[in-house]
């Protein structure tokens, strides 16, 4: 299995020097769509990282095919809490309460 | 409550009670399973938090170690490097466990740091700083995966839930009520016409009688 990355180039930049190879460097929201739909297609990818702030760009429809999609997994890296946003949407509407805090 | 499309007979009755009695066992166990998987996720939720916490924090210093190589460096520098070095890629497998019934992945994390002389660009020509860029990246990489594994779970989890949920509140809310309806309807039915045919009977005797005294 391997990790792929999907960010602007400076997200990219780092990945690639840690030895990644399967990057995706977007610059608009159209190489974006073009990136996730290849992604879920692809069945060598295990798991994505993608950078948060591309992760709120991303159309609706489209979102909803990648928080659900398990294989690959998407995951939203960033420096902030707002990574979690999603996950603690989820928890509030199958458990009731937001367990997050 | 609906009732349900039946024949009110002695025979329909005795399997009506028997289907609510298996459904209110039904019912009890999948309550126990929801809050078993509750249970399980809070667990992991904790462990949950840490770890993305853990990511959000090596990101900051991945992303600010970048930085300054390449500001001391130059950036053209750092990317033509970067470009060269593609050999060695991170290589893990993904398992799978069971939680109560969930099917979850397990990511087995192998050699994701290298050695210095194991990474492809020269020692020699490259700064301490893009050194120790390339290793924050390398720990990154390393959270990343563990994160991935921990979300992937709670997604599973709280989908099973959901679906847990759903059954115990229609089990609990429609269906076992409108079984017990109908059991309840098939019953006066039964008496009914149980009164009917004790008239008539009687009726048939007074008249026998009224023949009789004739």
């Amino acid at each position: 299995m391997k990790l792929a990355v999907v960010g602007d180039q400076e997200f990219v930049t780092g990945f690639m020097l840690a030895g990644i190879t399967d990057l995706y460097e977007v610059k608009d929201e159209k190489q974006l769509v073009e990136a996730i739909r290849e992604l879920l297609n692809r069945k060598d990818i295990g798991i994505v990282a993608v950078q948060q702030e591309l992760m709120k760009k991303l159309p609706t429809y489209l979102k909803r095919e990648v928080y659900e999609s398990v294989e690959p997994t998407f995951i939203a890296v960033g420096g902030s809490e707002e990574v979690v946003e999603e996950i603690r949407e989820k928890i509030r509407k199958a458990i009731g309460v937001d367990l997050w805090k | 409550m609906p009732l349900l499309q039946v024949q009110p007979t002695r025979m329909e009755l005795i399997k009506l009670r028997r289907r609510i009695k298996m459904a209110q066992r039904g019912h009890s166990l999948l309550k126990m399973k929801r809050d078993g998987l509750i249970m399980e996720f809070r667990q992991l939720l904790a462990e949950a938090k840490e770890a993305i916490d853990r990511m959000i924090e090596k990101y900051k210093v991945a992303r600010q170690k970048l930085a300054l190589a390449e500001a001391v460096d130059g950036s053209v520098a750092i990317r033509s490097i970067a470009l060269a070095c593609c050999q060695v890629q991170p290589q893990f497998t993904i398992m799978r466990k069971n939680v109560m019934g969930v099917v979850v992945p397990v990511v087995k994390r192998e050699r994701i740091k290298k050695k210095i002389i194991e990474r492809s660009y020269g020692v020699l020509s490259t700064s301490i700083r893009l050194d120790e860029a390339v290793e924050a990246y390398e720990d990154l990489i390393d959270s990343i995966l563990e994160v991935a594994e921990i979300e992937t779970t709670l997604r599973k989890l709280l989908e099973e839930i959901e679906k847990t949920k759903r059954r115990v509140n229609a089990l609990e809310y429609r269906i076992i009520p409108s079984m017990i309806e109908t059991a309840r309807f098939i019953a006066f039915k039964l008496e009914e016409m149980d009164r009917e045919s004790r008239i008539v009977l009687k009726k048939l005797k007074s008249k026998k009688e009224k023949v009789k005294a004739l």
